[in-house]
């Protein structure tokens, strides 16, 4: 690379830079806004290096993005005795430096101190909300404190459990699966705790309300202002109305803020600490009572907030799931079921896991001989304590099925076995459900699959597939095999037991096209009832295969 | 559109949209204390008011939605008792009552001279005051008690602000874009004014809403309602409804406007203004005519960056300027995420 220009050049083409003192050819100090800069150049040898700048002997300044800790030189050196304040001049990975040649990296960082120092008001305090957790964060003493909520909308109670050096605050009405959990000595791993009584407040405007920096520590007044603005109300008319009934009889307080409207919400929390623990509004012990605060770092862990943070529709979210279905495809479905955002699900299958299938099994790794429901159960569970699943170790029949249907958003059928799928669609038929089933199964050979959406309300069912024209019972019409392709791919165990070949892939690109095809139901994108043939090659949408008119089963609804 | 998200945080920074709880609670128990005390003081000077027969009335900035962000708050609750103003000719006695009930350590009450205030402080700053305007009612006729407290200058003056309430509300409600652009004139007027604090010297937020009220230009588009366009447009026509002379040299050695109250007394809602010095109205009008070419200037560049540039001198830094385009595009090629 061509290095002709120096820092030095390249800082004196600015009208408001003066330089101090050049150190090496990419070690300059130099003057901007009276105050003192040094830049460090970007190392010429790595391309993805980039420019440094530090804030010189400048305790006061208190501007975003200037790191809070000073960096002490207090040794003779090439560099003059000081403290240095870095400044933070790129997000995160957020730039590719590599494309950018070293003037370029002077210039751009230089530019960007500029803009930092010629801030104004406004976009300070945009600035300092955006980056609130980091200063949050720097100004408690590490102390964290786990947060499940169901909601971040309403103001709550929370409750508080203690697991050696874990805290937990939960909404009152969200049930962990493991906060019942017991040790081998058969003690609970997490306590109640009724010491500290503790409230969730959401915070509707966040004007004016700037994290913690240098200079600006938290103290009770900023919480007495988001519980009662003078000019800006930070809380809502309701939330207000709670703080003033809720009746506290603790001496401290936990309070876990949240500030919409940002990238990330953002959540916190302080420690109201009261002078007494007389019984008192909860208003009132914090606007009148309180006297310190402690502040603490919030980690947000429920289910909503790790669906929503990357991105997660919140339209499958409390959604209950019914998986007929524990086998392959079965059990690639129901994790994904959990991670796109619906916690509840209840299972049936009856068999137990063999070795011959757990290659394509999804936790086939140490779980073959227990039941196949069972084990997802148990899997799904640990994902998150917010998962609830309901594994039955049998086959749902109409009975169960008839009692299911009072209970669950939708139904996901991945039992491949026709004769079961004929009968369960009979009957959700003349149950007139009302809910979107789904039936998905796989052709022999790792090929084709195929999913069927139906909606009983409307033409087209499970049972079209085997009708013909002339309203006689054919083999499923969706299948795409040659009967050869089919004969083929069979494997036979030698005692009668017959298993198809295929490998994970199908599995996957089925669930996927499931996934997006649930989305699109619940978003009412999908208005019919429609096949979905999936292949490695497409995924199509045959027009021509339901709803069939002659069909028995749904052909003489309107 | 030019600036539209600009405009839209500008009004989300700038806006108060509801009273604060504290704010209320703070009013509440001053009209409770007026209820209560008020009739006590005047019965001692041997007038008769039940506490039933006092009226509040809302009013101001909060009543027609239309407060934005200062530095102190602003609120306005007037007070109305019937009242025989032959028996009680001199309003400054009766204003002098209602300063006395509400006269407590908590708040700091002075007598100005369309109203009572009491002030809020914090700290030794002052950051509340509520203005009570005294009306009497009498044979059906409202009057506005004028007045300071020992000047030789007062009177009872027709009014009617239940009136006057229903024509502002009536004009602004339901015009959301008429409710910004008032909104954003007011901001206009506290960063050109901010360091005026003679008598008179600040054109009243009253007149400046009727103005913009009269004056408005509803701009909207396919890509929603366009602010900047609407403001210049008002603004513009603000600036010619003066009556200006000017000298040989073209500097002008006068400029008028007025806007009469649509309701008893039917006065010029500027003439104080006019009548203090005639300096105010030139520099009024001055002003005006500095904003309306940075609104002009804004609406003819190309950048969106130089228009907000503009937008900024008319209605101070919280309108945020976007970055250079040049600057945002050079960088954006080169960002990335990481996906974790
Ligand atoms: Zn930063
Ligand atoms: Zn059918």
């Amino acid at each position: 690379m061509d290095n002709k220009i120096t820092i030095r050049e390249l800082l004196e083409t600015y009208d408001s830079i003066i330089v101090n003192q050049v150190y090496t050819e990419d070690i300059v100090m130099f003057k901007l806004f009276e105050k003192d800069f040094l830049i460090i150049g970007p190392l010429k040898k790595d391309l993805s290096s980039k420019a440094q700048i530090y804030l010189y002997n400048d305790e006061g300044t208190d501007y975003p993005h200037v790191v809070l800790k000073d960096i002490d030189i207090n040794k003779e050196s090439m560099l003059p005795i000081g403290k240095y304040r870095g400044i933070c001049l790129y997000e995160h990975e957020s730039v590719i430096q590599s494309l950018f040649s070293y003037e370029e990296k002077i210039i751009d960082i230089i530019d960007r101190l500029i803009k930092l120092l010629s801030m104004t008001k406004t976009e300070q305090e945009r600035e300092f909300q955006r980056e609130f957790l980091y200063y949050w964060n720097s100004a408690t003493d590490l102390q964290n404190i786990d947060i499940y909520l169901k909601q971040d909308i309403k103001f709550t109670k929370l409750e508080k459990y203690c697991r050696k050096k874990t805290t937990r605050y939960v909404e009152s009405n969200i049930e962990l699966t493991d906060i019942n959990n017991c040790d081998t000595r058969g003690n609970r791993i997490w306590q109640r705790h009724i010491e500290t009584e503790a409230f969730f407040i959401p915070i509707i405007d966040k004007r004016e309300i700037l994290p913690p920096y240098r200079n600006h520590s938290w103290t009770i007044e900023n919480i007495k202002e988001i519980i009662y603005g003078k000019q800006i109300n930070h809380i809502s008319a309701d939330t207000y109305f709670q703080l003033k009934n809720k009746i506290v009889s603790t001496q401290n307080i936990i309070i876990v803020f949240a500030m919409r409207e940002l990238k990330t919400k953002v959540c916190f929390a302080v420690m109201v600490k009261c002078k007494n623990g007389k019984k008192r509004t909860l208003f009132d012990k914090i606007y009148k009572d309180g006297i310190d605060i402690v502040l603490f770092n919030v980690e947000r862990k429920d289910y909503l907030y790790l669906n929503e943070i990357i991105g997660n529709d919140s339209i499958f979210y409390n959604k209950k799931v019914l998986l007929v279905g524990g086998g392959s495809l079965g059990s690639y479905v129901a994790p994904e079921l959990v991670e796109n955002g619906a916690s509840n699900i209840v299972i049936y299958d009856e068999d137990k896991l063999e070795d011959e299938n757990k290659m394509r099994w999804r936790f086939g790794g140490w779980s073959v001989g227990l039941n196949k429901a069972e084990i997802l159960g148990f899997f799904l569970e640990r994902f998150h304590p917010q998962v609830h699943v309901e594994c039955h170790k049998n086959n749902l029949d109409e009975a169960s099925l008839e009692l299911e249907l009072q209970n669950v958003d939708l139904i996901i059928f991945t039992i491949g076995n026709s004769d079961e799928q004929l009968k369960f669609n009979r009957l959700l038929n003349k149950l007139n459900c009302k809910i979107p089933v789904f039936f998905v199964w796989l052709e022999a050979g790792g090929m084709y699959s195929h999913i069927l959406v139906v909606n009983y309300k409307k033409q087209g069912c499970f049972e079209c597939l085997y009708t013909n024209k002339d309203g006689k019972l054919v083999n499923n019409r969706a299948t795409l095999n040659t009967e050869i392709q089919t004969e083929n791919n069979i494997l036979r165990n030698g005692c009668g037991g017959t298993r198809a070949a295929y490998g994970t892939s199908i599995l996957l690109r089925t669930v996927s096209v499931l996934l997006n095809t649930i989305q699109k139901i619940f978003l009412g994108n999908i208005k019919e009832n429609i096949l979905i043939d999936i292949s490695s090659e497409m995924v199509s949408y045959p027009d021509d295969i339901i709803p069939m008119k002659g069909c028995n089963c749904c052909g003489n609804r309107k | 559109m030019k600036l539209k998200k600009e405009f839209e945080d500008f009004y989300k920074c700038i806006r108060i949209d509801s009273e604060t709880q504290n704010l209320i609670d703070k009013r509440e128990i001053l009209e409770d204390e007026i209820k209560n005390k008020f009739p006590n003081i005047m019965e001692k000077h041997d007038i008769e008011l039940n506490k039933s027969d006092i009226r509040m009335i809302d009013q101001g900035s909060y009543k027609y939605n239309t407060t934005i962000k200062s530095k102190v708050v602003d609120r306005d609750v007037a007070v109305m008792i019937p009242l025989d103003i032959s028996k009680n000719s001199d309003p400054r006695k009766i204003k002098k009552y209602l300063k006395e009930a509400i006269n407590i350590p908590v708040r700091s009450v002075s007598i100005k001279e369309p109203c009572v205030r009491a002030a809020y402080y914090e700290k030794e700053v002052e950051w509340l005051h509520i203005d009570l305007p005294l009306y009497a009612k009498d044979n059906g006729t409202i009057y506005l008690a004028r007045g300071k407290e020992n000047s030789d200058k007062y009177s009872w003056e027709e009014a009617d602000p239940d009136g006057l309430n229903d024509d502002l509300c009536e004009k602004i409600n339901g015009n959301n874009q008429l409710r910004r652009i008032i909104c954003y004139i007011k901001k206009w007027k506290n960063e050109v004014y901010s360091n005026s604090n003679r008598d008179h010297e600040v054109p009243p937020s009253i007149g400046l809403t009727y103005l913009a009220c009269d004056c408005f230009f509803k701009q909207t588009s396919e890509e929603g309602d366009d602010d900047l366009l609407a403001l210049q447009k008002t603004m513009n026509a603000i600036k010619n409804k003066f009556f200006c002379i000017n000298n040989i040299e073209g500097e002008i050695t006068s400029a008028d406007i007025s806007r009469e109250l649509p309701v008893p007394p039917y006065t010029d809602i500027f003439k104080k203004m006019r009548d203090s010095s005639s300096s105010y109205m030139i520099t009024f009008y001055k002003r005006l005519s500095i904003a309306v070419n940075n609104l002009t200037n804004a609406i003819n560049v190309e950048s969106e960056h130089d228009a907000a540039e503009y937008v900024q001198k008319v209605l101070g830094t919280e309108f945020v300027v976007p970055e250079k385009e040049a600057v945002v595009a050079t960088t954006q090629n080169k960002k990335e995420h990481s996906f974790g």
